[in-house]
C-alpha cells in the first residue's frame, strides 16, 4: 500500500496549488479596472490590441484594462455561458446578427458617444435602436468581385468594371469557363449572407417592415436565388466538386484556375503572393449596387460597475487615433472611420490596385435582414433551402416557399 | 509472448499468416494516411486546405513548428494541459478503482440502483449541462482555476464501468485465498484486484488522459485567462473569423497526438507485461 | 459464476446474507468500508454532474434564451417537441447512425484485436498506428473522408467504376449522407474498440484455449465456445458504451455534413447545441436533452437487464 498514498497526495496538493489562482481583486485607491473579452484580436493580432490598450491606460490613469482573448468559432458559446451566469465582461465584442438580440434583452447599456462624426456613419448607425447608441462598431469589412486578369487576358475580355451588371459578370463568366481545363469563370457561396445581399441587388427586401415575416417569395427574390443557385455546374463548380469546403474557393483562384470570386476583402493577404496579375471590383448588382458589409462591435455590459470608464475604452478601442494607425500598420481589419484622409494610406498598400473599390463599394449598402426573433435560425434555413436548390433536389420556386413558411414560423413570435 | 490468450489465424498452413499480414498491413496504410496528410499540410508553408490531399509537400519546412512556439505560449499551454490531464488520469484512477471495487465485491443494499445512477451521468449531453455546470462553479468561486477544470472530470462512469468489468473477472477464489489469510477488503484491493486488473487500469490510462487532453468545450468555457489555455482551445484559436492558416493549424494537431500516441504504445506494453506477471497462468 | 451483478441489483433486491447476520459493529465498519470504496466517486459525480442535470431538469420547464430570466412554462417545452415532426426525424437519424455503426464497428474492432493478439511481427507498431484515428481530430478525418467518398473524383467511386459499379452520391446525396458518416465513425472508433477487446483478451487464460486444443476444436469453435464467452464482460462494455455514445453522436455529423444534405444527417446533440447557443431556446434544448436521456436510459436497462443472458463473469 505504498503508492495509493502518494497518489491521493499528489491529487490533493496539486488541487490545492491549482485552486490558489482566482480572479484579481478590486482596485482600493479609487482606481478601476475593467475588463475586456474580444475574439477580434485572436490568431495574430494580440499584440496589435495590446498597442491600443497601452496608449488608453496612458491617456486614462487609473483605468486598467483586462484582456481576454478567445478563439472566434467558439466566442458565441463563451459569451452567451456568460451571459447566463452574470459573469460578462465590462466589455466585449459581439456581432451585428446578434446585436439586435443582445439589445432587446437588455444586456447591453446605452453608450455616450463624445464625437459621433468620427465613425462612418452607415456603420454606426447599424448598432443604433430608436436613436441610442447601443454597441461600437470596432472594424469593417466588405465583399468585392476578385477578378485574375491573366485569365480575362487570354480570352480577349475586358476587366470587370463599377457599372458591371449580372448580365455583364455572367457572360464573362460563361466564356471564361473551361471545365476541359478545369477552369472556372465564377464563384459566389451559395447562403444566407450572400442571398440578402443579392436580394437587395435585385432590388427585393427580405423581411416586411417589423421583422415578423419574409416578403423575399416574389419573382425578384426567385431571380436572386437562380442567380446564386444556377451558377454551380454552369460557371462554378458543384458540391460534389468541392464546392463549400473550407478555404475551397480561395485555393481555385490562388491556383489559377478561377477567374472571378465573390469574397471578403480579409483574403488580400491570402492571395496577395499569386503569380498571375490580379484586381478587384465592386461587385455587380442587377437593378442596383449593393454590396455586403460585416462588421464587428463592442457593447458595454449593462450590469458593469464601471459603465463610464467601460464606454471610454470601447470608444477608444473603436475611434481613436492610435487604433487607425494600428490597424493600418499591420494590416488588421479596417477602421470604422469616416475621416478618409487617414485611410489613404490603406490605398497605396500594393495589391489589388484597385482599393478605391473598397469604399465605393460602402455607396450602396445591403445591411443583413434583423428579425424580430430567431435571427440566427433564419440564417440557417436559407442557407439549407438555397443549397437544396443548388443540389437539384428542389427547384429554386419551392426552397423559396419551403424557407418562407418555416421562417415565418421561427420569426413570427 | 507465449503466455498471452492468442488464436492463430484462421486459415491453414503459410497461405493464413501472409493474407492476414497483406490485410493487417494495407489497413494500417490507410488508417496512417489522414495524419500522414496532415503532417505533409504541417510542413506546407502557406498552405490552404486543399481539397485533394497532398502527399508530399511543396517546399518542406519546418516554419509552421516555429511559429507555433514562438508567436504563442505554446511551452505554458502544453504544459497546462500535461498537468490536468495528468491530475485526471490520476484522479480517475483512483476513484473508478475504489468504485469498480465496492459495485463488483461489497453488496449493498440498492447497489444495482446506484450503478445505474452512475451510468446515467453519462447519458446527458455535455453540451446541456455546461451553463447549470459554470453557474455552480461560480458560485463556488472556481471559474478561472485548474481546479474548476478538473473537478467535473475527477470521477468518470466509463472508468468506473470499465473498471468494474474487470475487476467482476478477476476469479473470486483469489479474494477467498486473501480472506483466508487474515486480509481485509483495502488489502484485497490493493494485492489481490488492483494487480489483476492491470490491463484494464493500463486501458483507463489511455482513454482518461485521452479525455482530458482532447476536451475542448469545458475548458473553454472555464478556463478563461491566457496563461490557463489548453491545447485543443488553442488550437481552436489558430482559425480566424474568416481565414485559417492550414500549415500551423496542422502542425498544431501533429503537436497535441504525439504524446497521445506515445502514452498509447507505453500503455500497451504495460497491458502485456501486467498478464505475464498476474499469475493467471 | 455471475456473482452481484447489476441485472440482479435492478430486479430483485440484493442478498444481503453477509450484513444483516453481523454483530453491531462489524455492520458499522462494514457500511464505512463501502463508503469508503464508493465516496470519491459518489462527491464529484454528485456534485459536478447529478446537481447539474437537476438545475437542467428545472430549465426544462422553462422558456430561456439565456439573457433574460428565464420564465416558467411547465411542461410546454415537451409538449412542443412531441408535436414537431423535426424531433421524430432527428431521433430517427441518430438511430440509424447507430444501426449502422455499431455491428460494423464491433466485429471490426474484434477481428483487429484478434489478429492484433497473434504473432504477427511489428504488431506494437501496427497497434499503434490503428489507434491513430482515434487520436486524430474530426476535422482531418472528415476532410479525408469526404475525398475518398467524393461522388465524382473520389477513390471509392473510381475504384468501384473498374469492376463496372457506378458509385452512389456519398455524402452529397441525402440517401447516402449517412452510410458516409457511419463508414468513416466505424474506421475511426475500430481502434478504440480494439484496445478495450485487447484488454479483456489478455484477460482469458491461455491454458484453457490449449485445453480446446488439445481436445480437437478448431479454430471457430475455439473463437465461439471460449473466446467470445470469455470476451463478453468486454464486449457488453463496448455496446453498452458504443450505444450510449451513439445517441450523442455529434463532432462527425458537425465535421463532415453540417447536418445535411437536406436535414437527412441532423442528429439530437446537434440540435441541444442549436438551440442552447445559437437559438437561444435553453429551455427546449434541456427538455430534449431529457428526452434524450430517457431513451439512452431505456436502453441501457434493457441491456442490463438482458447481459444475464449472455454476459459471464469470472
Amino acid at each position: 500500500m505504498k503508492r495509493l498514498p502518494m497518489a491521493l497526495g499528489i491529487v490533493a496538493v496539486g488541487s490545492v496549488i491549482l485552486a490558489g489562482c482566482s480572479a484579481p481583486a478590486e482596485n482600493g485607491d479609487g482606481s478601476v479596472t475593467i475588463t475586456y473579452t474580444n475574439f477580434i484580436s485572436n490568431d495574430g493580432n494580440e499584440q496589435n490590441l495590446q498597442k491600443i490598450v497601452d496608449a488608453f491606460e496612458d491617456a486614462n490613469p487609473g483605468i486598467t484594462v483586462e484582456v481576454t482573448t478567445l478563439p472566434y468559432s467558439d466566442y458565441g458559446t463563451a459569451l452567451q455561458t456568460d451571459l447566463a451566469a452574470g459573469t460578462q465582461s465590462d466589455v466585449f465584442d459581439l456581432e451585428y446578427a446578434n446585436y439586435a438580440e443582445f439589445q432587446a434583452n437588455g444586456v447591453l447599456a446605452p453608450i455616450e458617444v463624445s464625437d459621433p462624426s468620427v465613425y462612418r456613419q452607415s456603420v454606426l448607425e447599424a448598432y443604433q435602436t430608436d436613436g441610442t447608441q447601443y454597441a461600437l462598431p470596432s472594424s469593417f469589412s466588405d465583399v468585392v468581385l476578385y477578378y485574375n486578369k491573366d485569365l480575362f487576358d487570354a480570352a480577349g475580355l475586358d476587366y470587370p468594371s463599377s457599372d458591371w451588371t449580372w448580365a455583364d459578370e455572367k457572360a464573362a463568366a460563361e466564356k471564361l469557363t473551361d471545365q476541359a481545363a478545369g477552369v472556372w469563370g465564377d464563384h459566389q457561396p451559395v447562403s444566407f449572407y450572400e442571398y440578402y445581399k443579392v436580394l437587395a441587388q435585385n432590388g427585393g427586401k427580405f423581411l416586411n417592415d417589423d421583422g415578423t415575416a419574409v416578403a423575399f417569395n416574389t419573382p425578384e427574390g426567385i431571380e436572386a436565388a437562380k442567380w446564386l443557385t444556377e451558377k454551380s455546374g454552369t460557371v462554378m463548380p458543384t458540391i460534389e466538386q468541392g464546392q463549400g469546403t473550407p478555404d475551397f474557393d480561395t485555393n481555385l483562384f490562388k491556383d489559377g484556375k478561377l477567374a472571378m470570386l465573390h469574397t471578403g476583402i480579409w483574403v488580400f493577404g491570402a492571395v496577395a503572393d499569386v503569380p498571375f496579375g490580379w484586381d478587384i471590383a465592386v461587385e455587380p448588382g442587377n437593378t442596383q449596387q449593393a454590396s455586403a458589409v460585416f462588421s464587428n462591435a463592442v457593447g458595454v455590459s449593462s450590469s458593469s460597475k464601471h459603465i463610464e470608464a467601460a464606454s471610454k475604452w470601447a470608444e477608444f478601442l473603436t475611434s481613436s487615433d492610435t487604433m487607425v494607425d494600428v490597424r493600418l500598420d499591420s494590416g488588421w481589419e479596417l477602421p470604422p472611420i469616416s475621416d478618409d484622409a487617414k485611410l489613404s494610406v490603406y490605398l497605396e498598400k500594393g495589391a489589388p490596385e484597385n482599393r478605391q473599390a473598397v469604399f465605393d463599394s460602402l455607396d450602396g449598402i445591403a445591411l443583413p435582414p434583423v428579425a424580430a426573433a430567431g435571427q440566427t435560425e433564419m440564417q440557417d434555413i436559407i442557407t439549407e433551402e438555397l443549397v437544396e436548390a443548388q443540389a437539384g433536389r428542389k427547384t429554386v420556386e419551392d426552397a423559396l416557399a419551403s424557407a418562407e413558411q418555416r421562417i415565418n414560423a421561427v420569426i413570427g413570435g | 509472448m507465449a503466455d498471452t490468450a492468442q488464436m492463430r489465424p484462421a486459415a491453414p498452413g503459410l497461405l493464413g499468416p501472409v493474407v492476414l499480414h497483406v490485410v493487417i498491413i494495407a489497413g494500417a496504410i490507410a488508417m496512417f494516411f489522414p495524419f500522414l496528410w496532415t503532417i505533409v499540410t504541417s510542413l506546407t508553408p502557406g498552405a490552404g486546405l486543399s481539397v485533394t490531399p497532398a502527399l508530399v509537400p511543396e517546399n518542406p519546412s519546418l516554419e509552421a513548428y516555429w511559429r507555433l512556439f514562438a508567436e504563442r505560449p505554446f511551452g505554458r499551454i502544453i504544459l497546462n494541459s500535461l498537468g490536468l490531464a495528468i491530475a485526471t488520469t490520476l484522479a480517475q484512477l483512483l476513484t473508478s478503482a475504489t468504485a469498480a471495487y465496492a459495485f463488483s465485491r461489497l453488496p449493498f443494499r440498492g447497489r444495482g440502483v446506484v450503478f445505474a445512477i452512475y451510468l446515467a451521468t453519462m447519458m446527458i449531453p455535455l453540451q446541456v449541462l455546461i451553463v447549470p455546470l459554470f453557474v455552480e462553479l461560480k458560485t463556488l468561486g472556481l471559474i478561472n482555476t485548474y481546479l474548476g477544470a478538473l473537478l467535473p472530470t475527477f470521477a468518470s462512469a466509463f472508468g468506473i464501468f470499465l473498471l468494474r468489468q474487470a475487476v467482476n473477472q478477476v476469479p473470486r477464489e483469489l479474494d477467498e485465498a486473501a480472506t483466508l489469510d487474515g486480509a481485509g477488503h483495502f488489502r484485497i484491493f490493493w494485492q489481490v484486484i488492483l494487480p489483476n486488473i492491470r490491463p484494464a487500469l493500463a486501458t483507463l490510462t489511455v482513454f482518461a488522459f485521452m479525455g482530458s487532453w482532447n476536451s475542448f468545450l469545458w475548458p473553454l468555457v472555464v478556463l478563461r485567462a491566457p496563461e490557463l489555455q489548453t491545447l485543443p482551445v488553442a488550437l481552436a484559436g489558430l482559425q480566424g473569423q474568416y481565414t485559417t492558416e492550414w500549415d500551423i493549424v496542422m502542425a498544431g494537431s501533429v503537436v497535441s497526438v504525439l504524446p497521445m500516441l506515445a502514452l498509447y504504445v507505453f500503455a500497451q506494453k504495460y497491458v502485456v507485461q501486467g498478464v505475464a506477471n498476474s499469475g493467471l497462468k | 459464476m455471475s456473482v452481484g451483478t447489476l441485472g440482479a441489483g435492478l430486479t430483485t433486491p440484493p442478498a444481503p446474507a453477509r450484513t444483516e447476520r453481523r454483530p453491531r459493529r462489524s455492520r458499522i465498519r462494514y457500511t464505512l468500508t463501502v463508503l469508503a470504496f464508493l465516496l470519491p466517486s459518489a462527491i464529484p459525480l454528485t456534485a459536478f454532474v447529478l446537481a447539474p442535470m437537476v438545475s437542467a431538469a428545472w430549465v426544462s420547464l422553462t422558456k430561456w434564451n439565456l439573457l433574460a430570466p428565464p420564465v416558467f412554462v411547465g411542461l410546454d417545452n415537451y409538449a412542443k417537441l412531441l408535436s414537431d415532426p423535426k424531433t421524430g426525424a432527428i431521433f430517427l437519424h441518430t438511430l440509424y447512425y447507430i444501426v449502422g455503426y455499431l455491428p460494423l464497428v464491433y466485429f471490426g474492432g474484434l477481428a483487429l484485436a484478434l489478429a492484433l493478439n497473434t504473432r504477427l511481427k511489428g504488431r506494437s507498431i501496427l497497434r499503434g498506428v490503428y489507434f491513430l484515428p482515434v487520436v486524430t481530430s474530426w476535422i482531418v478525418v472528415a476532410l479525408v473522408w469526404r475525398w475518398l467518398l467524393n461522388p465524382s473524383t473520389g477513390v471509392v467511386n473510381t475504384a468501384l467504376s473498374w469492376v463496372g459499379i457506378d458509385g452512389p452520391g456519398w455524402w452529397a446525396d441525402p440517401a447516402w449522407a449517412m452510410p458516409s458518416i457511419i463508414i468513416a465513425s466505424a474506421w475511426k472508433d475500430l481502434g478504440f474498440v480494439m484496445v478495450i477487446l485487447l484488454a479483456g483478451l489478455q484477460a482469458i487464460d491461455p491454458e484453457l484455449l490449449d485445453a480446446a486444443r488439445v481436445d480437437g476444436a478448431g479454430w471457430w469453435r475455439r473463437l465461439f465456445s471460449v473466446v467470445l464467452p470469455l470476451l463478453s464482460p468486454s464486449t457488453f462494455f463496448v455496446v453498452v458504451i458504443s450505444l450510449i455514445n451513439g445517441f450523442q453522436v455529434f463532432d462527425q455529423v458537425y465535421a463532415m455534413t453540417g447536418g445535411g444534405p437536406g436535414g437527412s444527417t441532423q442528429v439530437v446533440v446537434q440540435q441541444i447545441y442549436d438551440l442552447t447557443f445559437r437559438y437561444g431556446a435553453a429551455g427546449e434544448a434541456s427538455a430534449l436533452s431529457w428526452l434524450l436521456f430517457a431513451v439512452v436510459l431505456g436502453v441501457t436497462v434493457v441491456q442490463i437487464v438482458g447481459q444475464k443472458r449472455w454476459v459471464t463473469y469470472g
